[in-house]
């Protein structure tokens, strides 16, 4: 600190002992150094050029830039009021879903309604045949045949009636008995069905407006192998039917056959009397 | 770093002019010194100007051409999705006139078709079939007790034992037993239908207030309760087969019979021929 005062008062006094010097390395100094550019005042004509570029180019970011963003943005909340209010309602949205929940005590209601017991027999043979049929249960397809035996009795043997009738007898039975597991099939298919249907319903209870088309689209599919089952089971109603057809027109061939038979056979009755 | 260069051989200057001793030597030092200093002091050439300007004009040109292109062809695009989506995926008119056909049609078509599926069948005269006829088709789930006994009081109950034969007795108890489950069934089948018939009045009537975003979930709701209304379709036609099947199972047995009975007369003639 001694030695910063000292050597000012050293400058000091050399200053004022040379004065003619110092005013020349004073008049040096503002001549020589590097003085700072005098942009910042605006008074260069190239600082008034760059003022009304950048005012060009504010201008052009405010009307181009600005000006497109605008309209954009304009059409951007159009759009967006547009869906938000016409196509995609969040009112109407939840309001639906709550639909496909209530619907779902209904589609409830229905499996409930086709569980009830229906059973109604009462002697020991055609209750085990009714207990197999209305099982709904694949795995009792196996038993069919042994309870329908029990109850309406085996194919005659083959000297207790003409090949003809033991063959339509037999075919009948066949038919018959098939027709019974068809039926045992046709409800657990049903019943998957439903169990299905259920599922289903239940995914669009959590579905978005974009996911629940492709929850309809595989209830499309269920309702095409439904629709498949429902053709499947017609078939074999039409084919009991046709059997049952068949059956009519052998009795009257049987009965033609019969009567010719019996007409032959009382003519040599009285031929040998 | 051009003013620490000029800091530097200014102080040299000034140190060499202050310490010169003579004013010759003062004079020769300020104007050498003079010299070297303007060279390091003085202001550097300035490119800048022309560089701004040039740059701005890029910038302009930028913005001119490829942002306002850009910014032009993104509007022209949204106004024409804009456009497709109001007047030709999403048009309210048309919006309006699906969900005004939804309500003329229910209007039209829905109470008509319950008076119709409403019309009493009931066709009985005497006082049993009436009762019989009358819990068949009450679409009740809860009196099939009631539905049993009206069935015997009509069509009579199970021979006892001594009355006929085991077989008759057999067919006749399977056949009414087939019956029986096919009314119930029935019973269960129309009061589901009554059901299926609410669930599409409740889908129609949402259809009339939907917007196309929550109708997917109206029609898939629909079409799960189609795959239900199939499967107890199928339901109906298992209980068919099976009673059909009893029908023919019945007849294959009579058939049976006649054959035994056949058989049997057939010996019995034999035998009574011979004794002749």
């Amino acid at each position: 600190m001694s030695k910063i005062t000292e050597l000012l008062r050293t400058v000091t006094h050399w200053l004022s002992g040379h004065k003619r010097r110092a005013a020349i390395l004073a008049l040096v100094f503002v001549l020589t150094a590097p003085w700072p550019a005098r942009a910042q005042f605006g008074l260069d004509p190239c600082c008034a050029l760059l003022a009304a570029g950048l005012a060009s180019v504010q201008s052009a970011l405010s009307n181009v830039v600005g000006g497109g963003l605008s309209r954009i943005l304009g059409i951007d909340k159009a759009m967006l009021q547009f869906q938000q209010t016409i196509v995609w309602p969040q009112a109407l949205i939840n309001q639906a879903r709550s639909l496909v929940g209530l619907l779902q005590a209904d589609l409830n209601q229905i499996q409930n309604l086709m569980k009830l017991p229906v059973n109604s027999a009462t002697l020991p043979a055609s209750q085990q045949l009714e207990r197999v049929l209305l099982s709904r249960d694949p795995n009792q397809i196996a038993q069919t045949s042994g309870a329908y035996v029990g109850l309406y009795g085996p194919v005659p043997a083959p000297s207790a009636a003409s090949p003809q009738v033991l063959n339509l007898v037999d075919i009948t039975d066949a038919a018959a008995q098939a027709a019974m597991k068809r039926a045992i099939e046709i409800d657990a298919l049903a019943d998957l069905e439903l169990q299905a249907a259920n599922q289903l319903n239940q995914s669009i209870q959590n579905a978005a407006p974009g996911s629940a088309p492709i929850i309809e689209a595989q209830a499309d599919a269920w309702l095409i192998r439904a629709n498949a089952y429902t053709q499947s089971a017609t078939a074999d109603l039409m084919r009991l039917r046709s059997i049952d057809l068949a059956n009519a027109s052998a009795d009257v061939k049987m009965g033609a056959t019969n009567t010719t038979d019996l007409r032959q056979a009382l003519a040599n009755l009285l031929h040998h009397q | 770093m051009q003013v620490i260069t000029y800091v530097v051989f200014f102080s040299a200057f000034v140190w060499l002019a202050v310490t010169a001793k003579s004013r010759r030597k003062f004079m020769a030092v300020t104007l050498s010194g003079v010299m070297v200093v303007s060279v390091v002091g003085v202001a550097q050439p300035a490119h800048a100007q022309s560089g701004i300007l040039s740059g701005i004009q890029a910038i302009l040109s930028v913005i001119r051409g490829m942002i306002q292109t850009a910014l032009t062809s993104i509007n022209t695009v949204k106004t024409a999705v804009n456009n497709i989506q109001q007047a030709v995926a999403w048009p309210q008119q048309l919006i309006g006139q699906a969900k005004a056909q939804v309500i003329q049609m229910i209007g039209q078509y829905r109470t008509p078709m319950r008076i119709i599926s409403h019309v009493r069948l009931n066709s009985a005269t005497l006082p049993n079939p009436q009762a019989f006829e009358i819990v068949v088709r009450d679409h009740q789930v809860n009196n099939f007790s009631s539905l049993t006994t009206a069935f015997g009081k009509t069509y009579g109950l199970i021979p006892v034992a001594t009355a006929a034969s085991p077989t008759d007795r057999a067919m006749s108890d399977i056949d009414d037993a087939m019956t029986l489950d096919n009314l119930k069934a029935l019973k269960a089948s129309d009061q589901a239908t009554d059901v299926e018939l609410q669930s599409a009045d409740s889908i129609e009537n949402a259809a009339a207030q939907a917007a196309p975003g929550s109708a997917p979930f109206l029609t898939a709701t629909a079409t799960v309760s189609g795959i239900h209304s199939q499967a107890l379709t199928q339901k109906m036609l298992a209980a068919e087969l099976r009673q059909e099947a009893a029908r023919l199972a019945h007849r294959n047995t009579l058939s049976k019979d006649n054959a035994t009975n056949t058989n049997q007369l057939r010996g019995v003639l034999v035998n009574l021929l011979q004794h002749q």
